[in-house]
């Protein structure tokens, strides 16, 4: 399959978090302010494409062979677990900068479901090395630019006029609901 | 006497999820596209939840603080894996059509949530009932947003047709923008009913 | 030291609970997982191609060795005799990945009963055209022997125009199960008297 159709059609016409709905907590919790949106979409790349190489990796040469493909589930949460765990143990230790500026939002990402989802979603297209590479970064990048649109449109949200009732996350779901329908507007791009 | 009823029904209204307690929004939208489908999913929920609820409960005094989280995401694994194998000897089709959404219950966050919350400081019995309670609210919720979305969006109900041949179903309900929309109206209805009742519990 | 010993071993019992329990429920529900993945996945195109319901042909599986693997073959019985046969087979090199396919073999007049694709992954609206029915009645009453070749090729078979990779998958499967039914025939017929056979003493005891 041609990697560059794929990493548009997982940006943007299957959209990890408007399409397939997944990630949808930080996605309310978190974008409210545009610099901790960046923050966070930054952190999901990086963890959501290293625990992919490695939940795949741990799948095809360890849980097939094994035949204990139904253990997926608990080895998946593990490895990501401990590679947040791990990820935040290097950061702080070798590269400060960056752990001020990813660290607080790593905790928050073992249950994201938008990690496992990727992590998933790569078995179940029975994707190859190189496919899932390229579909781990891009959907975590799609789940970026989602959350980054979102928390530019929730900023000026905040100074408009919205009934009582339908302030907070009410109003953020049918405004995610509208994104929704604009990422619609792509989906003839790639079949 | 008294706190069993309150743990027993603040599931139903008071901490409703997903609308009261805003966690688990990803299997509410993903699998409500039918009634049949968010009915199965809040059933495996519940399962999971009561437990998970019951072990972390029962462990609590065993687990030492340091390890806690990651006992507890050994302990739902466990739970959701047995779920899944369950689905798939059972409930073939209902396992197909909820995909990668029953591993997904792995990170649902009310259930590390009741876990932290509630289960590691109470009683078994107690956080068996606070388990079942959150389980069968959120199990109200997903089948009260899949029917609407299944009844606006295909016209029938857990697969019976309800409507007449002129009624055009429409299509957006059953897709992802209507997924969203709807859950977004809904929870804003309940606020405005809550607001009605003199409650205070806007979510901000 | 010991506080950490402590946590070790606490997280180490848990993991080998689940570990077990998870071991447990597994070797009970296997056999009937399996049966289930048989009835909803294998189920319809086995009754499309054998013309029997599906209950009645999934308790006929057998699996046979060819030179290219093993191969899952289920057959349906009339009155005590074998009529058909529906091999499973993957057709390697669809534009998706691999096409798993179905073909049917009619025992006594050695022809095809049909194709039937089991699971692909192709594009929607071309690769999957392989699924309509259009295509897939060429390989209708075809003989045994093969080959299945394209019209270009000498053959019968018209390709999809646009999908060629899923073309030569679907037609790659199909003589792999072919040339696995001519050659392992004898094989086939001996595991199904012996099935039989096995039926038949369950029966009696």
């Amino acid at each position: 399959m041609d990697l560059v159709l794929l990493a548009i059609s997982a940006i943007f016409v299957n959209n990890i978090l408007l399409a397939q709905y997944l990630g949808n907590c930080p996605f309310c919790g978190v974008s409210k302010k545009l610099s901790t949106s960046l923050g966070m979409g930054a952190a999901v790349i990086f963890v959501a494409t290293l625990a992919s190489i490695f939940t795949w990796l741990v799948y095809y040469y360890l849980l097939e062979p094994l035949g204990l493909k139904y253990m997926q589930t608990l080895v998946f949460i593990l490895i990501i677990a401990s590679l947040v765990q791990f990820v935040e143990i290097f950061l702080k230790k070798f590269s400060k900068p960056l752990y001020n500026a990813l660290g607080i939002y790593l905790p928050l990402i073992t249950t994201n479901c938008a990690v496992m989802g990727i992590a998933l979603l790569n078995i179940k297209h029975e994707f190859g090395f190189w496919e899932m590479v390229v579909f781990s970064i891009s959907s975590a990048a799609g789940f970026t630019l989602a959350i980054i649109l979102f928390a530019s449109i929730r900023e000026r949200l905040f100074i408009s006029h919205v009934p009582s009732f339908m302030k907070g996350t009410a109003i953020a779901l049918v405004t995610a609901g509208i994104m929704s329908l604009s990422f619609m507007g792509f989906s003839g791009m790639v079949n | 006497m008294s706190r069993f009823l309150s743990v027993l029904l603040h599931g139903f209204w008071k901490d409703l999820p997903p609308f009261r307690l805003v966690l688990g929004l990803c299997p509410a939208l993903a699998v409500t596209a039918s009634a049949n489908n968010g009915l199965g999913m809040g059933m495996s929920v519940t399962f999971v939840l009561i437990f998970s609820n019951l072990v972390i409960s029962l462990l609590r005094n065993v687990i030492p603080n340091k390890v806690r989280i990651a006992s507890y995401i050994v302990i739902i694994a466990t739970l959701v894996v047995i779920v899944e194998m369950i689905l798939q000897a059972y409930f073939f089709g209902l396992s197909q059509q909820l995909g990668i959404y029953i591993p997904l219950i792995v990170v649902n966050c009310i259930i590390l949530g009741r876990a932290e919350a509630f289960a590691s400081r109470n009683t078994p019995f107690l956080s068996a009932v606070d388990g079942l309670s959150i389980g069968l609210g959120f199990t109200m919720s997903l089948t009260v947003v899949g029917s609407i979305r299944e009844m606006l969006g295909a016209g029938t109900w857990f697969g019976m047709s309800l409507a007449s041949a002129e009624f055009e179903p429409f299509a957006f309900m059953i897709k992802a923008p209507g997924a969203f929309i709807c859950l977004g109206l809904l929870l804003g209805l309940m606020n405005a009913f809550s607001h009605w009742r003199g409650e205070n519990v806007i979510q901000k | 030291m010991r506080e950490i010993a402590k946590l070790v071993l606490v997280l180490g019992l848990i993991c080998g609970i689940s570990a077990g329990s998870l071991a447990t429920v597994r070797t009970r529900l296997a056999d009937r997982i399996e049966q289930q993945n048989d009835l909803f996945v294998r189920g319809p195109a086995l009754e499309l191609l054998l013309q029997q319901p599906a209950n009645d042909i999934l308790g006929h599986k057998l699996t046979i060795d060819t030179p290219e693997g093993s191969m899952v073959v289920f057959y349906s019985q009339e009155s005590g005799t074998v009529c058909g046969l529906a091999i499973e087979t993957i057709g390697k090199g669809g534009y998706g990945g691999d096409i798993a396919v179905m073909l049917g073999v009619n025992m006594e007049s050695n022809k095809l009963l049909g194709l039937e694709i089991i699971k692909h992954q192709e594009t929607p609206g071309i690769g999957s055209q392989i699924e309509k029915s259009a295509f897939r009645n060429q390989w209708l009453g075809l003989p045994a022997h093969g080959p299945i070749q394209l019209t270009n090729e000498g053959g019968t078979i018209d390709g999809i125009s646009g999908a060629t990779y899923s073309t030569k998958a679907v037609i790659q499967g199909s003589q792999k199960a072919l040339s696995a039914y001519m050659n392992s025939k004898d094989q086939i017929s001996d595991l199904i008297q012996q099935s039989d056979a096995a039926d038949q003493t369950q029966l009696d005891s």
